[in-house]
């Protein structure tokens, strides 16, 4: 018990808040909890606020389902808190932030490997280089 | 649009349209409390003077008016098709759509902000169904399911008429979807259509949804089998404030003028408003003049 309650208690030095994803759920069947906490703290520890939610998986309507809390989010990113890659890409997408350009990346390098696949049986030269 | 003032079409909240339904509607505080099926106890019996019981009488006649408030009638809602958003270079990365509600508790429903991230990149505000559906996820309503019941289903619909329970499925309907909606508008125009056919107006009597009944035969002209029914069970009252509404909807019809020419009142106004609106001239007048055997009979004796 007397674990526990260090754990709980815990002072950090150093460190800051990060707004980033909790992974909770069961096996095969992840759920992320959009959590403002410590940089140090445990992924799934204790936070000092949640702020939304995300399902990965589809429901039966073919939806990813996500919740933010506007509000709060802007409240912590007004105290000086930083996203998470995921974070920031979620954010992105959901249009509450610019699209994070490694969306815009990810996208292209998809379609320039789609690309690639289509284009060498078809012809014999090497795909056109490597577009940086 | 007409070219008179607002004033011209009543709205179906105006006052004087509210009492004339109210009035209709009735207030049988037997029908308004009766056991609805909750758990059983064994009943309690109490011992009350007059004035005391007069009280109990009074206090339950507020909270029956309460109970009887009619739910709003409105229009269609218009599909919402907003695109926020276009991001075509990111088609291809997804291949379901993401769905982002804001979770922040002090904004009403209606503002809040649903938008949709389609597979191929458009960010788009949500539609009234995808709406309701994270609304009722999120932030979970007494009675409202995430995905309606069946029952609502128009083949179903048939099963619970045959059963006698359009109230109940009228409550149902007001807790499932929102007043705007197409389903809910949907649903109560075939409970009002069934009962009309069937002439079933006591089912709906001294319930809150009486008033929609009775606004949405006015406005269709339908109103010969009410009439007929409330002359039957000896409503008078009830049938002038029904040809007083029809008036006040219809003002250019012809018995609406003559009406207002000559200050009927009471039977005069039904037989002048059978003369020239109804289209079952024959039955309105069988019930009339039972109803007036009936007084003659009753004054005589």
């Amino acid at each position: 018990m007397v674990q526990l309650g260090s754990r709980l208690l815990k002072g950090y030095r150093g460190g800051h808040v990060v707004i980033r994803f909790a992974l909770g759920g069961c096996t095969n069947r992840p759920f992320y909890r959009i959590v403002a906490a410590h940089s140090r703290r445990a992924r799934d520890g204790k936070y000092l606020e949640q702020l939304g939610c995300l399902d990965p998986l589809p429901n039966a309507h073919g939806e990813r389902v996500a919740g933010l809390n506007l509000e709060r989010l802007r409240h912590w990113l007004g105290c000086g808190a930083q996203l998470s890659r995921p974070a920031e890409k979620l954010l992105g997408l959901a249009g509450f932030l610019p699209l994070h350009p490694m969306t815009v990346t990810g996208a292209e390098r998809l379609r320039q490997r789609a690309r690639e696949v289509a284009a060498p049986p078809a012809a014999g030269s090497p795909g056109a280089g490597d577009a940086p | 649009p007409p070219a008179e003032g607002e004033a011209a079409r009543p709205a179906f909240g105006d006052e004087a349209v509210q009492t004339l339904l109210r009035r209709m509607t009735g207030l049988d505080l037997q029908k308004v409390f009766r056991p609805v099926k909750t758990e059983l106890k064994p009943p309690k019996y109490k011992l009350m003077t007059e004035a005391q019981l007069e009280e109990a009488t009074r206090k339950a006649i507020e909270e029956a008016k309460e109970k009887l408030i009619m739910p709003p009638v409105l229009n269609e809602r218009e599909p919402i098709d907003d695109v926020l958003a276009e991001d075509k270079f990111l088609e291809g990365t997804e291949t379901t759509k993401y769905v982002f509600t804001d979770l922040t508790y002090s904004i009403p429903h209606r503002e809040r902000f649903i938008v949709v991230r389609e597979p191929n990149g458009i960010l788009r505000k949500a539609t009234w169904e995808e709406r309701d559906r994270m609304i009722q996820i999120f932030f979970p309503k007494e009675g409202r399911r995430v995905i309606p019941p069946v029952v609502f289903k128009d083949e179903h619909l048939v099963t619970v008429f045959q059963q006698d329970r359009h109230e109940d499925i009228l409550n149902m309907c007001v807790a499932q979807f929102e007043p705007d909606s197409p389903d809910y508008i949907r649903v109560h125009h075939r409970t009002y259509d069934d009962i009309e056919k069937h002439a079933k107006y006591d089912l709906l009597r001294s319930t809150r949804h009486f008033g929609g009944m009775v606004w949405y035969l006015v406005n269709r002209k339908k109103t010969d089998g009410l009439l007929t029914d409330m002359i039957h069970r000896d409503l008078l009252d009830d049938a002038t404030s029904l040809i007083t509404l029809y008036h006040m909807l219809h003002p250019e019809c012809q018995s609406a003028k003559e009406a207002k020419e000559r200050k009927l009142q009471g039977v005069d106004l039904i037989k002048v408003f059978v003369k020239t609106e109804s289209q079952k001239e024959g039955y309105i007048q069988l019930a009339l003049q039972a109803y007036e055997e009936a007084m003659a009979t009753s004054t005589a004796s």
